[in-house]
Order: structure tokens, then sequence, then C-alpha cells
């Protein structure tokens, strides 16, 4: 990144390669359609591209990444003016088919992970996309969220506890 | 259940659980313990057939059978070996297999030594792993149920490939190559090759792709439409294969480009000698 | 450590002695800790969704129009390339057919700009693509980053020794025999037909995939190379060599004469 500041505006190229798929994840499980969030992996490059004087190399690259992509995720939802439209049944970090491990002996606890996943909260959805999917450490995710280490900490294990009772009862509502 | 113990983040190296040594199956499990990396395996070397297949666990199951001459009396077998004493079966590490785990990436090194016995190996790891496989005077080899990217490499022996849903590469010097996809990843570029047989791959009608095909002594068959590229001017005819199913086949020299669906990444089918089949799912 | 202390460390990285000491005695928090530990590992086994083809060519289209300083850099928000994209994609192509545009009118209506800005342009984003692609992991991306270097100019010398290193040294199979017919078109260009030659040359000997050495054979009856004549003579005396190998080699030296 420190070579992006320099002006070399080009070698955004790379990050990109190895970067815009994570992003692109990180979107679509935080209810955008695949649609809005390419747009705003787009919005987000195009972000630190422009505000690449911004970064100070002495910090994680990552977490100046997630920051300007929550805001630029923030932004798009005050332009459409509405809240974003949750679907609780399916929980977007999985495409629409059905994919070979949801055959009916296996899939069924995949599905309800899915569903469960979806019907979490956002901002506890959002501790676990960021700590389990781009598996970014703690001190990251603080900076990314503004609070402290140890509160991430906390807020890892809330959202899991809270993704467990969710399972639990659906689980509980198929049987019955 | 996996349940977190206090190793330390070195490499962990083969645990060995040994089952019915009687028969001489062997399984080990090895842990993918580090959740920030994607998991991979890769399998290198092996003189016996190989089965990987994805399955809803978190660990990678290592299976294997060793193909020893069943113990009739005490001569020593052609390897030069010594057979286990009556009434004694061998413990300990089998010569030749290494299986170690590093940031998420388990590798099965199966340079069975010359001269030694084949192994038979199954191998279960979680559906989404990427798989990187490459065997060496191999039997067949089979991977199903596996979303990851699959790279896959054999030297004397088919290639078979069920229920994929990620980006296949796969290769044999001798053998078949025989592909089905699920699914096919929106911008993911894949090939598959052979020098002697046919390369034979299924694909959900809806596939968005440019084909590049090629083979030199074997005849190219598809139930897609494809949209030919005008490169050398392939006949495109009817006809009718053993099952009496219609086919369009495509006959011309050199690589033939073309179409489904509108365009799309690239898939390369390449034999020697053989025919390719391309199936509409 | 207490309960609530354990609570905070049971998805931790370094979990310590201490950690272990409280689950050791403490049932309700190791059961806690068993349990979410494996929804933790399970949650791995969704699936992971993939972006759409256009993301890669969108990006490029906003990285070359930032580099050239048009105020119409911003993203676009739809599916298509939009207007701007529309003019690159078009400028590109009539470079590739040889013919001279004096100017391609920029969105915003100032002073329309130079055909070579644009072309270098244009040509520096396709490069990068294809490097890029071609030094990842996966096969399937190095693929990509092949079929990617038809896009260059075939004056390109970075691209083409990328190429020629995918060729000489790439693991896989697949990857080198699509890098050798990527190097065709840089056989035509004035800048870089030697190197490819050479390259191509240099590439049989190592070779030991057979259905390489054949597309590599193949190359060298077309180019008419005499300086493969060798190493072809080599191959098809060599018993170790398959069959129809030394076949197409026989053929390839009848066609050089």
């Amino acid at each position: 990144m420190a070579e992006v500041s320099a002006g070399q505006v080009a070698r955004l190229a790379v990050l990109f390669e190895r970067y815009h798929r994570g992003l692109f994840r990180y979107f679509v499980s935080m209810n955008r359609d695949r649609e809005q969030a390419e747009d705003l992996v787009q919005e987000v490059f195009f972000r630190m591209l422009r505000y690449r004087t911004s970064y100070d190399p002495a910090h994680s690259f990552t977490a100046w990444m997630y920051q300007i992509a929550r805001n630029a995720g923030v932004d798009q939802v005050r332009k459409r003016g509405m809240a974003q439209v949750v679907d609780i049944d399916s929980f977007a970090l999985v495409s629409g088919s059905p994919g070979p491990e949801e055959s009916v002996s296996r899939g069924q606890d995949l599905a309800l992970l899915r569903r469960a996943m979806g019907q979490l909260p956002e901002d506890k959805r959002e501790i676990l996309v960021l700590s389990r999917f781009q598996g970014m450490k703690h001190e990251d995710i603080a900076e990314v969220l503004g609070c402290e280490v140890g509160t991430v900490k906390v807020r890892v294990y809330r959202a899991i506890r809270a993704l467990e009772q969710i399972y639990f009862s659906l689980e509980k509502e198929k049987v019955s | 259940m996996i349940t977190r113990i206090g190793m330390g983040m070195g490499i962990a190296t083969l645990l060995a659980t040994q089952l019915c040594a009687q028969d001489s199956r062997q399984q080990i499990t090895m842990p993918f313990r580090d959740p920030s990396m994607p998991r991979k395996l890769i399998v290198e070397g092996g003189t016996g057939s190989l089965t990987i297949r994805g399955y809803q666990g978190q660990d990678a199951i290592i299976e294997y059978t060793g193909r020893e001459i069943p113990p009739a009396n005490n001569r020593t077998n052609r390897a030069g070996r010594n057979e286990p004493p009556a009434g004694m079966h061998r413990i300990g590490e089998s010569r030749g297999l290494d299986i170690t785990e590093e940031s998420n990436t388990v590798r099965v090194n199966n340079q069975s030594l010359f001269g030694g016995n084949g192994r038979d190996m199954v191998i279960q790891v979680p559906a989404q792993t990427s798989v990187n496989v490459k065997t060496m005077f191999g039997g067949n080899m089979t991977i199903e149920n596996i979303t990851g990217d699959i790279e896959a490499e054999n030297f004397n022996g088919q290639v078979t490939i069920n229920n994929a849903s990620g980006s296949v590469v796969a290769h044999s010097m001798n053998g078949k190559i025989l592909v089905s996809l699920d699914r096919v990843t929106p911008d993911k570029s894949m090939s598959f090759s052979t020098f002697n047989g046919d390369v034979d791959v299924t694909l959900p009608a809806d596939t968005k792709a440019r084909f590049k095909m090629r083979t030199d002594f074997g005849e190219i068959y598809t139930d897609f439409d494809v949209k030919m590229e005008a490169n050398a001017a392939p006949v495109v005819e009817e006809v009718k294969d053993k099952n009496g199913k219609s086919r369009r086949r495509v006959r011309v020299d050199g690589t033939q480009s073309g179409t489904i669906n509108g365009g799309g990444p690239e898939m390369q089918f390449t034999t020697f000698n053989g025919r390719i089949l391309i199936h509409k799912k | 450590m207490n309960c609530e202390q354990a609570k905070t460390q049971m998805l931790g990285e370094n979990q310590g002695d201490d950690f272990a000491a409280h689950l050791a005695s403490c049932d309700m928090c190791r059961s806690e800790a068993s349990r979410i530990g494996a929804l933790w590992q399970s949650l791995d086994l969704l699936p992971l969704d993939e972006p759409g083809g256009q993301v890669r060519e969108r990006f490029y289209e906003m990285l070359g129009a930032y580099r050239q300083g048009m105020a119409s850099a911003e993203p676009r928000k739809t599916r298509q390339l939009g207007q701007w994209g529309w003019q690159i994609a078009a400028a590109a192509a009539l470079i590739a057919v040889g013919l001279a545009l004096g100017y391609v009118v920029r969105g915003n209506g100032q002073p329309p700009a130079e055909v070579s800005q644009l072309r270098e342009e244009v040509a520096n984003m396709r490069q990068l693509v294809a490097l890029s692609l071609m030094q990842q992991q996966s096969a399937s991306e190095r693929l990509k980053g092949v079929s990617w270097s038809y896009q260059v100019e075939p004056s390109d010398t970075e691209v083409l020794n990328a190429l020629v290193t995918t060729v000489n040294h790439d693991p896989n199979v697949n990857v080198r025999l699509a890098a050798v017919d990527a190097l065709r078109p840089f056989t035509g260009s004035p800048a870089t037909h030697l190197a490819a030659r050479n390259a191509v040359v240099q590439a049989l000997p190592k070779e030991t995939a057979p259905i390489v050495q054949v597309a590599l054979i193949d190359f060298l009856a077309e180019l008419k190379e005499r300086n493969a004549a060798p190493e072809l003579r080599r191959l098809v005396s060599d018993p170790d060599i398959d069959s129809g190998v030394r076949k197409r080699a026989e053929w390839a030296l009848e066609r050089m004469q």
C-alpha cells in the first residue's frame, strides 16, 4: 500500500486481485444482493485510490480497507433512503442454487446454519463475518469498528452464542 | 466435534491411529488448524488408487490400504521385505508416507519406495477445500463432492471428478478424463486434457463459456449449441452416436473455438488420441 | 480465570494455560467451548460466493480512466460498461485493427484526448491483469492470466517473458499447454518474434509431458524453425519418448525440409 501512497497507482491492481473476492463476500453477507455488492467493491477500490494518501503504512491495510468498505456501505444505504430488505431465509454468503453438499442426508444442517446467519442482527453478523470469514485479527477488527480489542473478543463470543441459540431454535422448529 | 487442544503452531506430523492392523488398513485424522486461511489438500505420489471425497466434517481423514501380498507363508515377498512373523502385525508408520499440516494445508506425500507396495487411499475432507493432486504411476483417481478448486494430475490412470462446484484443471498422460460439474463458478477458467483417452465433461445447461477444443485423433461431440468461431472452417454435422442419441459432431484440424450461452471464461478440452464429449446437464 | 474471562477466550487464537486449566475444572465452560467451537468450525463449511465476470473489467476500466485524469472515472453503477467503457473498448478494437483514430470524445465534453494516451492506458491495464494473474497460486487463475495475454499488444515483452517463464516452469501441465498456444501472437510482431521463436525451441528439450511436447513440435513445424531440428532428431531416436510424440517429431522434420 505504501507504493500506492507514493503515486504508483497501478499497484492497486495487485491489491485488487488479492482482495476483491473477500470484499465481495463481505458485502454480500451484509444483506447486499450480488449487484449491489459488486458495485460496492468498485466503490471501495475507487475510494482507496482516491484517498490513498490518507493511508498510514504503520497501520493494518485490511483495517483501513474495511473501514472504507463500511463507510461505502452506509453511504449506499443513505443514498437509497431506506433500510436494506433482509431476506431472513437465505444468508447471502451462499449462492442461489443449492450446492452438492445440500443432499438430503447431510445438507439440512448447512441450510439451517445459513438461515440462522441470516436471522442474526446485522452487527453480530458483521463481527462474525470479519473474524471468521475474512479471518481478520482482533486488533484490526477493533480498528475497523472503533472499539477496544477486549470488546471485540466479547462481541465475537456474544455473536456466536446468539447464532447458536437461533440455530437450535430453528432446529427445534423443524422437528416439531 | 472439535475440541481445541493446546497444540503449538508448528507443523503437526503424523498421528498414527491403528485400526484393523490385520487387514493392513490404516486411518489417520489430521485437523485443519488455521481457520484464517482457506483449506487446502495436497496429495503427491502414490501407486494405488486414490479417492478424495468431500464430507460434512472438519478434518482430513486419510485411510489407506497397503497392497501387501497375503502372508501365506514366511517367504519374503518380491520387494524383498519380510512377512510379519506368524500371528503378529506391524505397528508404526509405513515407510514413504508423510502427512503434515501447516497454515491450514494438509499435505499427503506418498512416495512409495522404489519396488515398494502400492497404496490405495481414500481421503475425506470438508467439501469447501481446494484439492491439488499429482500422482505418478498411479491407478485411477476419483474426486467427488468438492466445492473448492480442483487441480488433478494423473500419470497412468483415469481422472474422474463428480459433483464438482469449483474450478477444475485436470490432466492424465494415459487415461480418460471424466468430469461432471454441478455448478460453474462464473469467471473461472478450466482445462481438461489427456494424451491417450477421451475427455468427457458434463456441464450445467446454462453455463456460459468459451470452448477451445482439440483432438489429434478423434472426434468432438456435444449436445450444447456451440457458436463456432471462424478460424478454420469447421464441418458441423448431426450424427447418431452408438446409443442412438443425436449429437453434433465437429470435424476439422487444429484447435476449434466456440461459445455457449453468449460466452464466458475459457474451457480447454485437449486430447491427442481420443474423443471429446461435452454434455449438457 | 473465571467463567466470564474463559468465555471470551473460547474462540481466541492464543488460549493459554489458564484457559486450559479453567476448562479442566469447569464442566459448563468445557461443554460450552466444545459446542461453540464446533459451530465456529462448521461456519467454514458454508460455500463461498463468487463475484461475477465483469468485476475485474470494471475495475481496470476505472483504474485506466483514473490514471488518465478523467473526471468520469467514477465507478459505473450499471451492469453494462457504460459510455466510457464502450469508448475504451471501441478504441482498443480500432487500435487492434490498425486504424488510426484522431480523437475520442470524453464524457464531460472537453477537448478530445489523443488515442496514443488511451492506447497506453488500455495496454497497461491489460498487461497488469495478465501479469498479476499469471503469478497466482491457483492453476485456474494462471490459466486465466494466460488467456488475458491474448488481449495485450504482441509487442509486449513483459507479458511474453511471463509466458515463457510459464511454459518453462509452471508446475501444471494444462497451464504450460495453454501458455505454448498463447505464444503464437508474439511470433507475428517484429519486436518479439525472435524471442518467441527461441522460447519454443528452448522449451522442447525441457518438456516431459507428451501433450505439451506435441504442441511445441506442431508450433515449431508451423514456424519452420530449423534451429529445433537437432532436438527433433533426438526425440525421434529416443526410445523412452512416447511413440505418438516421436511420429510427430518425424513429421515436423519432414515439413521443415
